[in-house]
């Protein structure tokens, strides 16, 4: 953890993590307003100290909507890249422990999911699902799952003939034991680091599907939606994209930064 | 800002609101002059041109210039002639007998005769072909081409409104020869009899009209070319008008109107029109069996607020007659106030003291439908309804909710005519029947009046069914929006009917031709 | 890198591709709805909608759909697209060229600056040039486009302030002037990503080269720091950083989806979005296969570029 704040990186990484979780986790609790009250007689209005962010089209306070939303969009990048990185880490596993026959069945289908671009691959999983918060994270979920599987499986074969593997093969445990207690301690780092930049992507693309009204849908307050519903009066009153718009930007540069000095702590040789 | 009701029976009244109606404005003094080109943006593809099936806000204008009707509904909401020079009803109101303009032709040169004409109608009723007209129409029985220039209908029933329906701008007439062609050419080859003809059609950008100099109007049109520019993005779309390079936007939304209406150089019309959102609460679904549930949620709603809010100020508030005062036979429709404390009794005595749990369904598009359900929600909150929005893209709409769930929000244009409007909705066999309510009384008010052809008796007829909907109340209508178009100074007779599907372009002349 | 190499990775791409079309297919045969129902919208009735999916051939089994289509494809024959009644290469072609100049533009713009800037960071470490081009990096990595793309409508098109067109696009061919004012800035928000992804690798290879041997060899020769820089450290660190670009290349085709439908850019991203919501399938499946050839052709192009600057890299 020292190691990680000694870089300007790491200590911008972490200052920025904390007030986007801050946020996530107190937003709700200290917004001035009810975040769906209409203000009919304040709408669409720049900062002012009733309304400090300003206010929609319907007269709602935008830092209280602001401050209502990290939960969602924050846990919708943690949720969805939680999920995938389950997913692709087993398959991956399953794959490098196995390999032969079945490690390259599993790896071609990968590299064939992994030839479309991740967006396009999200948006026709949500389109057959019909949309919504839920799915939408589930699409970001299965779209990370073979970029994931791929990074695992490397990282199992690295540790695969360590000799602490082959020295706990000798001594007759078995394949679960392995797997659980020698190689995926040893292949985790990789794959903590790539989970912690992927929640920086996934909050993006979560916040690209509510805007495209693919994933979250009114009255809900997460941001990428903030910033769609805003368009249609963005010239009327900027703050209404600007707001959400720099605060999706923010949170996903906590992830970035603090995923870049993580690396750099936990692997000096690749440290830049 | 006035708002002009027009009357069916009334003037003929234009329909700029926004302060210079045809007529009193100096524009109409001047002579028109010929030559220029018009470009029109609009926001949404023109994705085919087959006027039996078309739907898309951008189409209906490029139809209104390829192609004429029998008859073509004006600003003031009544059949004009197009193609028909006349039409006389039989006295029982059950046959129809049009009269042709005489030496039409098809922009390739042929004479376009009642046989065209009878062949599109029966083109129209084939029930194994996609028409959007028919639904309208269907009370025809057979079409008789009298002679080159007379062709009769026999309907099955009395139908005194039916110069409307053949003004239905899906009811344009097509030649014998592309009727029998191949179905795809329609979708982008047009052969018509109307003032433009087509030169190019690219559904992702710009399509071109250009002048017919065979149109029957003679000394029109005055442009010599239209241009329909897509632009996807309603940003886009304005600020390309604003600057100039745009004559006309065919839509302005509510957010965007003060702003262009209030720039120099620029005059946006606001056109009062029966077009409105409806929260549909089906009576084969609990609550909605119980009228007090129903009524609650209308005294649940303000208004005025939503008008306000939601359209910006751009309409009018509604009672939950589905008629809007356009309507020749509309009644004055009492209002109802915003009364949370008298919804919330009603839900108690209907069973529901401590509030009901509630989901509503709605589209994601057009926005309009997702705005008024979240400020239903926080309306009727004090009422005791506690309303989850489920906003939804609109394929799944289509898909899940529409015509199937119990409570969502949908959207209609304004329809030409009582009859019209009923049966598109409120009737037991409604052709988008939504609301379950299955009323006989309704049903049969409704086939009276359409067979009724004196005035007097028909005013009566459909006052009672409209007092029949303000009791029942099969839907919440909130409000009737109005139809938002601009254009810039030098553009003159630019015009929108309330319905929103007739334009009038062969009228239109440019300042700098 | 050898023949049979180059020939296996084709292989592969051309398998991968199939897997595309296939998981395509049956992902728009799940879809709800279908293209007569989205055509004709909610005021279609039910017989008019019958009537439109026979014409359509909507009704016929989906395995009997794909092997048509399958079959089409194979001779260049991609189909009527549903929505549009134009043959599906007339739709997609246009767009295709629409798409490719708005990415030239962007790649193009990319390399000329990030290059430079990337290289410059890296003879800078640690100064505040090189945090600052950094910190601009990973914001530019941090913003989606969506949000890039807003702003930059917001800041040059707003009312009182028009100094670019908000949209719509101009053929270079019609007006090459039109075409750069309606190009800037869609380029730019497609670029700003990709500059900061592009930098970032250039400066970090670089610090590796001008850390390596042979860099250190050369300052002892006595060479000046500028020779260094020019013929050996940079050159040096120009193949990872196509790699990149190329790989980059991917990338871009998921940002140009919601550029194109923010800047009303008539190209595949906007097709693909509107073929979605219309559920035009053979559209959605001519698109997507070619965004996944694009793509994966690109990652093909980036393995070569490795392999044949680096004489480190071998494939049996």
């Amino acid at each position: 953890m020292a190691e990680l704040l000694r870089s300007p990186t790491g200590i911008a990484g972490t200052v920025l993590l904390s007030i986007v979780i801050a946020m996530a986790a107190l937003g709700p609790f200290i917004a001035p307003y009810d975040p769906q009250t209409f203000h009919p007689i304040a709408r669409l209005q720049g900062p002012s100290w009733a309304h400090l962010l300003g206010t929609d089209q319907f007269g709602r306070d935008i830092l209280s909507r602001l401050l209502d939303g990290a939960p969602s969009t924050i846990s919708f990048g943690l949720g969805a890249t939680l999920l995938g990185v389950a997913a692709g880490s087993f398959i991956g596993v399953v794959a490098g422990v196995a390999g032969g026959a079945v490690d390259s069945v599993i790896m071609r289908l990968v590299d064939g999911l992994l030839a479309i671009p991740d967006l396009l691959f999200t948006l026709l999983i949500v389109t057959i699902l019909g949309g919504g918060t839920g799915y939408a994270m589930l699409a970001v979920a299965v779209a990370f799952t073979p970029g994931m599987a791929r990074i695992s499986r490397s990282a199992v074969l690295s540790v695969r003939t360590r000799d602490y593997v082959l020295a706990a093969q000798a001594r007759g445990e078995s394949w679960g034991w392995i797997v659980g207690f020698e190689v995926l301690p040893n292949a985790l780092s990789p794959i903590i680091v790539e989970a912690t930049i992927r929640v920086a992507f996934a909050i993006m693309i979560g916040a690209t599907l509510g805007f495209l009204g693919l994933g979250a849908q009114p009255p809900s307050t997460e941001w990428g939606l903030m910033v769609a519903e805003a368009r249609q009066f963005m010239f009327r009153n900027p703050w209404m994209v600007a707001v959400p718009g720099i605060a999706i930007a923010l949170a996903a540069l906590g992830f970035n930064l603090f995923g870049d000095a993580l690396r750099d702590a936990l692997d000096p040789r690749g440290r830049r | 800002m006035t708002e002009f009701t027009i009357s069916r029976r009334g003037v003929v009244i234009g329909m700029a609101a926004a302060g210079l109606a045809p007529g009193i404005g100096l524009a109409k003094a001047a002579t028109p002059k010929d030559g220029g080109t018009l470009k029109i943006s609009h926001s949404t593809r023109i994705a085919t041109l087959n006027p039996l099936t078309l739907s898309g806000p951008a189409e209906y204008p490029c139809i209104d210039m390829l192609y004429s009707g029998l008859t073509r509904i004006g600003a003031d909401n009544l059949p004009r002639p197009d193609l028909a020079e006349s039409w006389e009803a039989d006295p029982d109101a059950r046959g129809f007998t049009f009269k042709l303009r005489p030496g039409v032709t098809f922009h390739d040169g042929s004479p376009c005769t009642a046989e065209d004409v009878k062949a599109t109608y029966e083109r129209i009723l084939d029930p194994d072909q996609a028409a959007s007209a028919r639904s309208v129409l269907d009370m025809i029985e057979s079409i008789e081409a009298v002679d080159d220039v007379t062709v009769r209908f026999n309907l099955g029933i009395p139908y005194a409104d039916f110069p409307f329906s053949t003004g239905h701008a899906n009811a344009r007439i097509l030649s014998r020869a592309a009727l029998a062609g191949p179905p795809e050419a329609l979708e982008t080859q047009a052969n018509g009899t109307g003032p433009f003809k087509l030169d190019s059609y690219d559904s992702a950008q710009v399509t071109r009209l250009v002048k017919s100099d065979s149109y029957f109007q003679t000394g029109k049109p005055y442009l010599d070319a239209v241009e329909m520019h897509l632009f996807p993005d309603l940003a886009a779309e304005t600020a390309n008008f604003l600057s100039g390079n745009m004559d006309v936007m065919l839509v302005v939304q509510q957010a965007d109107y003060a702003r262009i209406a209030d720039s120099a150089g620029v005059e946006a019309q606001r056109v009062p029109s029966g077009r409105y959102v409806n929260v549909v609460m089906r009576y084969d679904v609990k609550p909605w069996d119980d009228v007090r549930v129903r009524k609650a949620l209308a005294l649940s709603v303000d208004r005025q607020l939503l008008v306000d809010i939601v359209l910006e100020g751009l309409g009018r508030p509604a009672y939950d007659n589905i008629l809007s005062p356009e309507f020749q036979y509309a009644i004055d429709t009492p209002t109802v106030s915003y009364d949370p404390a008298a919804a919330k009794a009603l839900l108690a005595e209907a069973g529901y003291p401590d509030g009901i749990d509630l989901t509503l369904g709605a589209s994601n598009r057009p926005a309009i439908r997702a705005q008024v359900a979240v400020a239903i929600k926080q309306m009727a909150e004090p009422a005791g309804f506690r309303i989850e929005v489920e906003t939804m893209p609109h394929d799944t709409y289509l898909a899940n909710v529409w015509r199937k769930g119990g409570f969502y929000m949908a959207y209609w244009g304004m329809q030409p005519t009582e009859d019209a409007t009923f049966n598109l909705l409120l009737t037991s066999n409604a052709s988008y029947e939504d609301t379950g309510w299955n009323s006989a009384r309704f049903d049969e008010l409704v086939e009276k009046g359409r067979a009724t052809v004196d005035d007097g008796e028909r005013a009566k007829i459909y006052a009672e069914a409209q007092q029949l909907i303000l009791d029942e109340i099969p839907y919440v209508i909130p409000f009737f929006e109005d139809v938002l178009t601009a254009s810039r100074d030098g553009v003159h007779e630019w015009s929108v009917a309330p319905v929103s599907r007739f334009y009038y372009i062969e009228d239109v002349w440019l300042d700098e031709a | 890198m050898t023949l049979g190499y180059l020939v296996r990775r084709f292989g592969a791409v051309l398998l991968v591709l199939a897997i595309v079309t296939f998981a395509v297919f049956a992902v728009t045969m799940l879809l709800p709805g279908n293209a007569a129902i989205m055509i004709l919208g909610e005021y279609g009735s039910d017989d008019q909608i019958a009537a439109l999916e026979k014409q359509l051939n909507l009704n016929r089994p989906w395995w009997e759909q794909y092997a048509s289509w399958v079959g089409g494809a194979l001779q260049g024959d991609f189909g009527m697209s549903l929505r549009l009644s134009l043959p599906v290469t007339e739709v997609v072609l246009p767009a295709l060229a629409n798409s490719a100049a708005l990415a030239a533009v962007a790649l193009l713009a990319v390399t000329l600056i990030a290059i430079p800037l990337g290289a410059y960071a890296a003879l800078h470490r640690g100064k505040p040039a090189d945090l600052i081009i950094g910190l601009f990096a990973y914001i530019g990595a941090s913003m989606p486009e969506f949000v890039t793309a807003t702003l930059l409508l917001v800041i040059f098109a707003g009312p009182g302030r028009e100094f670019l067109p908000a949209g719509g696009f101009v053929a270079p061919g019609e007006s090459i002037i039109g075409f750069l004012s309606h190009v800037a800035l869609p380029a730019t928000a497609l670029g700003l990503v990709l500059m900061a992804h592009i930098s970032r690798q250039v400066r970090s290879e670089m610090s590796d080269v001008l850390a390596s041997d042979f860099v250190r060899a050369a300052r002892l020769k006595g060479l000046t720091e500028r020779r260094v820089v020019w013929r050996h450290a940079l050159p040096n660190s120009l193949a990872p950083a196509i790699a990149v670009i190329s790989l980059d290349i991917g990338y871009l085709l998921g940002g140009i989806i919601v550029v194109e439908e923010i800047f009303a850019w008539p190209g595949l991203g906007r097709l693909l979005i509107y073929a979605l919501e219309n559920r035009d399938l053979p559209v959605i499946q001519a698109v997507t296969l070619l965004l996944a050839m694009v793509y994966a052709l690109s990652n093909l192009l980036s393995d070569i570029v490795i392999a044949a600057f680096d004489p480190r890299v071998r494939y049996g």
